[in-house]
């Protein structure tokens, strides 16, 4: 094969799966550029419509490939109506970022119910005999079926544009993206179109799914491996923009194609740092235009700070108390060790993990959506240093929350000059890249990951972890974590209370104001941002101590995503409230694990219903209850208080 | 008065944002076929008053009338159908759809009034638009895009229309023309009330003024009362004589 | 106020706040067009004009929250074009917000804390700034007491901002600014939305804390800036019309046509 027909060949492929990006990502930007909702479950139309797409295809016969391409995106964007019905719809008027919390909520219901109905093996697709083999063009073999995608995908990129630019809803959907209140003025009833904005992204997300499943298997795991991608597509063409992404998304595919037959080193790393670098320079976008936004919605992020009802002195009791209760747990005959080892320990360290989430996101307004990045960090830093470096716990424990700062102020340096859902997006994206590269790196381990180190207590010896075993086969480590963790929370509610914290949270109430009394916001921000990756590098340093071992998983993002839910659930804002909802997140799991596969579906559940009507998280639970019987002002009923303060006279 | 009852009527009403209280118990009239000129020093509740009337603010108190029905508190969408039609402050036409998109998108909301426009109908009497129909918003002058705004509004159909600082901004010279074309719009039988800090346009548009300051009413009469009534002019509209 | 009972204006110039040739524009729209001004040092200054004429504009671009498109604002002699905000108010250019801006879900005097801080800010040793309590600051809160006292918010020290009324908010906003100790005072209409008696309580207040230092006051409020200032400065449509004492101003024709509208 010559290297013309190699290259042609790159590209066909590129363009294969660039159109199904396109028509992943034309739904969501589209989405957002009319309701200003970034939508994570986009990912799991797409599955659901390869595994609807299935079931029809099975159900029908021969043939059956066509009925499904046209009746499971149909079904998928019934169920897409009925999403943005019941459960985006109670969120407008809320800052956007709640809308990313709800469809991650969405995205763990999504998957339980696909493997629920259709269980974890993976599927293969009949292609219908039509679209089966190569055909020859211009003397080039190639798959047909790749034609076909490439030219389903054309058809109905272009079928869109035509509805957005030809038809009625179209003009309706445009302008509101660009001026949603202005519509409403020329009593167009905008709120009905995102119901079919919403549902129409389904159905192209499904339509994707269908023709992806006849090129390769359809498993669970499909619309976790897309919706990454789609957002980067999103992002570089500019969100809200249907021509960024068609552009970005067969941009993507080619590069993608190409990095993996010609830079293979590069593969997963290239289009991440083209993010970066897109948003570094150009934070709106190849096709964006800042300008056109609507923008004016945006409310601000709930926190619980003032909304619980316990006052400080019994706040203080309570601490004391758990924690006395969590050094005294090992010494109770009886427990299972397992108990104390594994579960409480995980708990602890996941609540450092949400306490160091807290710090940035209750405190400075900078929602990361990438965290795990540092915790991953920290957990790699830690597990080399014992095993290059000096085998003391305590001396790699260090140098992982050292490292950790270092690329926090890095990616921080980096990121917090751009602002709200593209800090968030590019901090995504850094995780991904480090997510990524560890598979490259062998030093790192690559996918196996670092297992098998023996860190001791001394500096040079002594006792190595897990040696030392107290009443119940309880190791010494548990103490470790506990310290770490009491002494990590301690730590930041003094920084909170110190001149530092009163600056930070000067911030959150107002950024604006803050500038404007004297500080420097940026470097503010960028110190928290480094606190804040330490003490997630602790987390995850411990994780990996307690672990055993480190791998890629450190750095996948459901885990960013889980320690959002954690602190979201327990109340941001607090430093304690997240670290209560580690604990409850991880004694649910425990608890739903014994009762259910779906584990996961039903804590989503959970999660979205607390995201509608707690938002202020279980540390606000208390105040709620009491103000359903007593009405009294402050009583923290006003969830959402006031969304609109403009003054326009 | 045509028809016995004004088209409009507001009645005692007190509106804000927030804990910002901006009308302070408003009460006025407006007759069918009338041009009415709001006028009052920034941060009077001029724009909040009309924002009222359209239904996007809700009143805490009072209400607000349109052709004899209690519209208070309907909201944006259900007052527009009705044929109450805005030209909002600083323009607000699409930035990035046509001239021709803009007026279309009128169309497909408002109100079926017997004062509805067709869109050509607007491209022709507003000759300079007609002259750019596939230009953006964003590419317009600030005369075209107030004209454009005008237009679209006169599409969606109104038989009332609010006019929010339609010549802000504006050299004399467009001044002028888009006061002609709000006179020939009164004429042709929609009642107008106008919102302007420009005096002198509002002046010799109306045929009854509204002095608002504070929240409140202090004015009523013709333009010719005003004009003859230093001490108004200088308490409540900051003109020096 | 002292300055304006004397009715004249010192001719010695020490001007502490100077624009040159300032113009910003928006796309086509020119919304500062080449104002130059000279504010002396403990000079009371209005500027007014009518809706549109570039006032909150200028404020911006003298604050730092807009980069000019041309021209220079230099303060106490050095050119602060370039700086940002924060270093702006480091160096003693305050300002208040038209719309309130305080941090709500602090307390009263948390907030004004907060800004007396910052005055502190870059002389606190590391340790110090990340680990020692707000309370242990015995200077810093000792200003801020006396700030709260100033503006009569003392009695309301504990009460959190969000829960104020809207005349002790606009209160808190000029304690925010006061604590920062600036030399030179921006006041973006700070009796917006204010009945008769409390816009009356607030010049009071203004005239009462800030007597001492530099103002520069937004007001399309003719008569309410005639009585306290030294000068008047008119924009309109962007540009400079006049400046003069209050009554040159008032008898300006231009200013007249102006604010009627139209110079046609």
């Amino acid at each position: 094969m010559s290297a013309a027909t190699t290259l042609l060949e790159q590209v066909l492929n590129g363009l294969t799966i660039g159109m199904v990006y396109v028509l992943l990502a034309a739904g969501l930007s589209i989405i957002f550029g009319v309701m200003d909702v970034i939508n994570f479950a986009h990912g799991e139309f797409f599955a659901l419509g390869a595994y609807v797409g299935l079931s029809v295809a099975l159900a029908t016969g021969s043939g059956g490939f066509w009925v499904a391409l046209l009746v499971a995106p149909l079904l998928v964007g019934l169920v897409g109506a009925g999403v943005e019905r019941f459960t985006i719809r109670p969120l407008y008027g809320r800052n956007p970022l709640y809308h990313i919390l709800l469809t991650f909520g969405l995205v763990l219901i999504f998957k339980d119910v696909i493997t629920l109905i259709w269980g974890q093996q993976p599927y293969q697709f009949a292609k219908p005999p039509l679209l089966s083999g190569t055909v020859t063009l211009f003397g080039f073999d190639y798959a047909l079926y790749s034609y076909f995608v490439i030219g389903i995908g054309a058809l109905i990129a272009l079928g869109t544009w035509l509805a957005l630019t030809r038809t009625r809803y179209g003009l309706v959907i445009r302008a509101g993206s660009m001026d949603r209140d202005m519509v409403r003025y020329l009593g167009i009833d905008i709120d009905r179109y995102y119901t079919i904005v919403f549902a129409f992204g389904a159905m192209l997300a499904a339509v994707g799914g269908v023709v992806l499943a006849g090129r390769q298997n359809v498993a669970p795991g499909m619309g976790n491996a897309v919706i990454i991608p789609a957002f980067i597509v999103v992002v570089l063409g500019g969100l809200g923009s249907f021509r960024g992404a068609v552009v970005g998304g067969l941009l993507i595919g080619v590069i993608q194609t190409f990095v993996r037959s010609q830079f293979p080193f590069l593969e997963g790393l290239a289009v991440f740092l083209l993010m970066i670098a897109v948003l570094l320079l150009r934070p709106q976008g190849l096709f964006g235009n800042p300008e056109w936004g609507t923008g004016g919605e945006g409310g601000d992020l709930l926190t619980a700070g003032d909304a619980d009802v316990f006052d400080s002195a019994l706040k203080r009791r309570i601490g004391v108390g758990l924690v006395g209760v969590l050094a005294v747990t090992p010494l109770l005959i009886g427990l299972p060790s397992y108990y104390v080892n594994t579960l409480v320990v995980n708990i602890l360290i996941w609540a450092l993990f949400a306490l160091s989430l807290d710090f940035v996101m209750g405190y400075a307004g900078l929602v990361s959506l990438g965290h795990v990045l540092f915790y991953g960090v920290g957990a790699y830093a830690t597990v080399l240093a014992v095993m290059h470096l000096v085998p003391s716990l305590f001396v790699a424990l260090a140098v992982g929350i050292a490292v950790s700062a270092v690329i926090a102020w890095v990616v921080g340096y980096l990121s917090i000059r751009v602002s709200g859902v593209y800090f968030s997006m590019i901090t995504l994206a850094f995780a991904e890249l480090f997510f990524s590269a560890v598979f490259k790196l062998e030093w790192a381990g690559s996918s196996d990951g670092l297992f098998g180190f023996d860190p001791v207590y001394g500096l040079f010896a002594g006792p190595s972890v897990g040696s030392i075993e107290l009443v119940g086969g309880v190791s010494v480590f548990y103490y470790v974590v506990l310290a770490a963790v009491v002494g990590s929370y301690l730590l930041a509610r003094q920084v909170m209370r110190a001149p530092f914290g009163s600056v930070l949270q000067a911030i959150r109430e107002s950024e604006l104001r803050t500038g404007f009394i004297g500080y420097d916001v940026t470097v503010y921000k960028r110190r928290a941002f480094v606190v804040s990756g330490g003490l997630a590098g602790l987390a995850g340093g411990l994780a990996a101590v307690q672990t055993g071992g480190v791998s890629p998983e450190f750095l996948a993002w459901i885990r960013s995503g889980e320690v959002i839910v954690m602190t979201i659930l327990g109340g941001m804002g607090t430093l304690y409230g997240p670290m209560l909802g580690a604990g409850v997140y991880l004694v649910s799991k425990e608890l739903l694990l014994g009762i259910t596969e779906q584990w996961q579906g039903v804590l989503g559940l959970i999660f979205v219903l607390f995201v509608i009507f707690v938002p202020r998280g279980l540390v606000s639970l208390p105040g709620l209850l009491a103000g359903r019987f007593d009405r009294s002002p402050g009583g923290g009923t006003d969830v959402l208080a006031e969304e609109e303060t403009e003054v326009t006279d | 008065m045509s028809d016995g009852d004004p088209l409009l009527r507001l009645d005692g009403v007190r509106a804000g944002y927030g804990e910002t209280q901006v009308l302070d118990g408003v009460s006025l009239d407006v007759n069918r076929g009338e041009t009415v000129a709001l006028i009052g020093r920034n941060g009077v509740g001029k724009t909040t008053t009309l924002r009222t009337i359209l239904g996007a603010v809700t009143p805490t108190a009072g209400t607000v009338r349109y052709d004899g029905e209690d519209v208070t508190g309907l909201g944006p969408i259900e007052t527009v159908r009705r044929g109450v039609g805005l030209v909002p402050e600083e323009r607000r036409v699409f930035p990035g759809l046509t001239v021709e998109e803009n007026l279309a998108v009128g169309r497909y909301g408002g109100s079926e009034t017997a004062n509805r426009r067709d869109p050509e109908e607007v491209l022709e009497t507003f000759e300079n638009l007609g002259r750019r129909r596939r230009s953006r918003g964003t590419d317009l002058s600030g005369g075209e895009q107030q004209m454009l705004a005008i237009g679209r509004a006169l599409v969606a159909g109104a038989d009332l229309l609010l006019l929010d600082e339609p010549t802000e901004g504006l050299a004399p010279l467009i001044v002028d023309r888009v006061s002609e074309l709000i006179r020939e719009i009164n004429e042709e039988g929609i009642t107008v009330l106008l919102v302007e800090q420009n005096v002198a346009v509002a002046l010799s548009l109306a045929d009854r003024v509204y002095i608002l300051d504070r929240g409140r009413v202090v004015f009523e009469g013709a333009p010719a009362e005003l004009e003859a009534n230093e001490s108004v002019m200088e308490r409540h509209l900051g003109v020096t004589v | 106020m002292a300055a304006a009972e004397s009715g004249t204006v010192r001719e010695t110039a020490d001007p502490v706040l100077v624009t040159e040739d300032l113009t910003r524009r928006f796309g086509s729209l020119v919304a500062v067009d080449g104002v130059s001004l000279e504010v002396e040092r403990g000079e009371f200054r209005s500027v007014i004009g009518p809706n549109g004429a570039g006032k909150t504009t200028l404020f911006n671009l003298i604050s730092g929250a807009l980069p000019p498109t041309s021209g220079t604002v230099r303060f106490d002699g050095e050119d602060v074009t370039r700086l940002p905000p924060h270093a702006r108010v480091r160096r003693g250019i305050g300002r208040s917000f038209q719309i309130t801006n305080v941090f709500g879900a602090l307390t009263v005097h948390e907030n004004v804390r907060v800004a007396a801080q910052s005055v502190y800010d870059a002389g606190l040793p590391i340790a110090e700034r990340f680990f020692c309590s707000t309370a242990d600051f015995e200077e810093i809160n000792a200003r801020a007491e006396e700030t709260l006292e100033r503006v009569g918010l003392a009695d309301r020290a504990t009460e959190r901002a969000a829960a104020l009324g809207y005349g002790d908010r606009r209160r808190l906003e000029l304690g925010l600014v006061l604590a920062t100790d600036p030399q030179v005072v921006l006041l973006d209409e700070p009796t917006a939305g204010m009945s008769r008696e409390e816009t009356r309580a607030t010049m009071e207040l203004i005239d009462d804390v800030l007597a001492d230092r530099t103002l520069l006051l937004i007001e399309h409020d003719i008569d309410l800036v005639m009585n306290v200032s030294d000068r008047v400065t008119v924009l309109d449509r962007g540009r400079e019309l006049t400046t003069g004492s209050p009554s040159d101003v008032a008898a300006n024709e231009r200013v007249q046509a102006a604010y009627l509208g139209g110079e046609r």
